[in-house]
């Protein structure tokens, strides 16, 4: 009888080693995956708050669109402020988390948007803040993968809630820049539907260093393959962006 | 009262003219050589002065409704052509902490009246003012102060806000015209990233025109907002002439697609004009009546949006408007419009008797008449990137009235845009969407430098 329970004993305490030994590499890689995220988050602007001008070029079903914004960003809150053309020149949109106002020169007041209203193109409103793929979603698998060549580690993220853009998304961070060159982003459904590509020619000092930053993201529908939306990113200044940026009371109209 | 007026000009012009030296500094200091003024000086005027300058031109067509408000379009003598051009040039310039804007405008318009006693008759008319203005204050990064002509708008819902107690109007149905502004200082305090603290004082009716009988009298308002995660609420505090008013509203964000929504107000008693049957020659007046009651009043206005994938959205509003006339005092009240339209042609006292009953029958105070109303709006932006389309369906669920609205724009290239706006007002001549007009109809041109 004691026998017996002596080598239940040992089988169970075997199995708890062997089980902790078995997690704790992958708790490792669950810190390094989401410091690898953090890196390339940077790179695209997640940081104390962010300020830049960004350029979009769309193509969708045939018709060209091209609009230059202003962009104020922290954390989940970011003001855009249309600078170009000049037919919509002063159109501003506030997202507070969740939250999404509208706002036009000559209407004295801002309405309420909801997250399924594009901005332009294949471009979401999310698509124009700072990145924060870090805090804004879960690893659920990483494995190795390139892009033209590039060694990258190929992140599988799915949303945390549902304050992030999309639902799920692969991720291609360059194992040597770490930076991302590519995303898939998919539909709740799992279906995917559209892809990016990113360019980093731009540069910012963060801690006193500097650091290679987002220029050009290009965005293509996975459903149309001609519709193309492609971000330029502009005159970015990495500073600390008040409260004040994102209070309704007071947008300038 | 004049005096008081041309010192308001004085500084208005005095105000404009710092906007404008600092623009024009800006542009001119960059090929000067004064080397007194320092470089970051000069760099922080190019960075903060801005200007856009809009032009206008549009044409109206209008039917005014032969009703017991407007009998024959004798007392409302309503236009039935209206052709009119704008420049709305908008000059901003942000010195940090301060940050100063105007918006003067100039109009010239032409009008021709087809119906009743000035058919026939042309008038052009032309007017220079400032619309808006502003100057405000960063006393610290958390604290603003400001002062000046403002449209003060919020709220979440389309077809009015009623918890707002300085306007009745939003400017939703029609976003061609402009809204005028009144004078307001304000001091906004964000103690947190959620929280923020207004007191808001209406010093002066600027050219915001009254609704409802009495002069001109300053609301002051507490306004205190939250913003959530994927939802907002405020609260508005106000109070006119010792009258206290509870505003508010709030929002949800519950999908990507939905948004649920809710504005209203809570005031004891009614500033408004209410029909009473008495022994005057029309047998009845308008009277406020509710002025010292202690029962409370409450606007309550609920609302949803559905945003499709193909990217329209629908808005469905529905207003509970307590102070509205139920059917009894409707009743009384076209009776008494009725008395006054037909005083309105006779001579001497009667005459200027249903002047006066008519004016307060069109001016009640009230922003809706009856108790029970439904809106629903389409919206889609952007069609083949060039075209936004508006439709709104007001229904009159007392009365039997409607409103049916629509506009639309064109964008001829990055600084044209051909705009289009029709009005069909359905419901016989004694109820409220048929009393003013018939129709309107609007064709424009907007261009932006």
């Amino acid at each position: 009888m004691n026998f017996q329970f002596s080598k239940q004993f040992l089988m169970m305490f075997a199995l708890i080693i062997f089980s902790c030994l078995s997690f704790y590499p992958a708790a490792l890689y669950a810190v390094d995956a989401k410091e690898i995220l953090r890196k390339a988050d940077e790179a695209r602007g997640n940081a104390a708050g962010i300020q830049w001008e960004i350029v979009i070029d769309s193509i969708e079903n045939g018709h060209d669109q091209h609009r230059t914004l202003k962009v104020a960003a922290r954390s989940f809150n970011s003001l855009a402020e249309f600078i170009a053309p000049a037919n919509v020149k002063g159109q501003k949109l506030l997202m507070l988390d969740r939250n999404m106002w509208f706002a036009k020169p000559g209407l004295s007041k801002a309405v309420p948007i909801s997250p399924r209203q594009k901005l332009i193109g294949g471009a979401a409103n999310g698509d124009i803040a700072s990145t924060n793929y870090a805090g804004d979603y879960n690893v659920v698998k990483t494995s190795d993968s390139s892009v033209n060549g590039k060694a990258c580690y190929l992140f599988d993220l799915k949303a945390i809630d549902n304050r992030a853009t999309y639902d799920r998304i692969k991720y291609w961070i360059s194992k040597e820049r770490m930076v991302g060159l590519k995303a898939e982003f998919y539909t709740v459904s799992g279906k995917m539907f559209k892809t990016a590509t990113f360019e980093y020619k731009n540069s910012v000092t963060i801690d006193d260093r500097p650091r290679e930053f987002i220029s050009k993201m290009i965005i293509t529908s996975a459903i149309i393959k001609d519709d193309v939306t492609t971000m330029y990113y502009q005159k970015a200044i990495v500073k600390k962006i008040p409260d004040s940026v994102f209070n309704l009371n007071l947008l300038t109209k | 009262m004049h005096f008081l007026a041309d010192k308001e000009n004085h500084l208005l012009i005095i105000f404009l003219l710092l906007i404008f030296l600092g623009g024009w500094y800006a542009e001119t200091a960059k090929a000067g050589d004064d080397k007194e003024i320092s470089a970051s000086l000069m760099q922080k005027l190019t960075d903060g002065f801005s200007a856009d300058l809009r032009m206008l031109t549009y044409g109206i067509v209008q039917e005014p409704a032969n009703s017991t408000q407007n009998p024959n379009n004798n007392f409302l003598q309503l236009p039935h052509y209206t052709a009119n051009l704008e420049l709305r040039p908008d000059l901003r310039l942000k010195m940090d902490p301060l940050e100063l804007s105007a918006k003067p405008r100039a109009m010239l318009e032409f009008n021709i009246w087809q119906e009743g006693s000035r058919q026939g008759d042309t008038q052009w008319k032309s007017d220079v003012y400032v619309n808006e203005w502003l100057a405000r204050l960063k006393a610290r990064d958390n604290l603003f102060v400001s002062y000046g002509r403002e449209n003060l708008q919020w709220g979440p819902s389309f077809l009015f806000s009623p918890s707002n107690p300085f306007f009745q109007d939003n400017g939703r149905s029609n976003p061609f015209l402009e809204l005028p502004g009144m004078d307001f200082a304000r001091l906004v305090w964000i103690p947190h990233s959620s929280w923020t603290t207004s007191f808001i004082v209406n010093t002066d009716e600027g050219r915001n025109m009254l609704y409802g009988p009495g002069p001109f009298k300053i609301i002051y308002a507490l306004k205190v907002d939250y913003t959530g995660r994927e939802n907002y609420a405020s609260i508005i505090l106000s109070q006119k002439d010792y009258k206290n008013s509870l505003g508010f509203f709030g929002g949800w964000t519950v999908s990507d697609a939905v948004l649920l929504y809710g504005e209203g107000t809570v005031t004891q008693g009614s500033r408004a004009l209410y029909p009473q049957r008495d022994n005057t020659p029309l047998g009845a007046s308008m009277q406020q009546i509710h002025q010292d009651d202690s029962a409370i009043q409450s606007i309550l206005l609920v609302g949803s949006s559905y945003t499709l994938e193909a990217s329209g959205t629908i808005s469905l509003e529905y207003v509970y408007n307590g102070p509205g006339y139920n059917a009894d005092e409707a009743g009384i009240y076209y009776t008494v419009r009725g008395r006054g339209a037909a005083a309105l042609n006779m001579s001497g006292l009667a005459g200027s008797l249903g002047q006066m009953t008519l004016s307060q029958t069109a001016n009640t105070g009230l922003r809706f008449l009856r108790n029970n109303y439904v809106m629903l709006q389409y919206v889609q932006n952007n069609i083949k990137n060039k075209i936004d389309i508006f439709t709104r369906w007001t229904q009159n669920l007392d009365d039997g009235s409607c409103q049916a609205s629509a506009y639309v724009t064109y964008s001829l290239g990055n600084h044209l845009e051909l705009f289009s706006l029709g009005v069909i007002n359905g419901g016989s001549k004694d109820t409220e969407f048929g009393s003013f007009l018939n129709y309107q109809a609007m064709i424009g041109l907007k261009y932006t430098l």
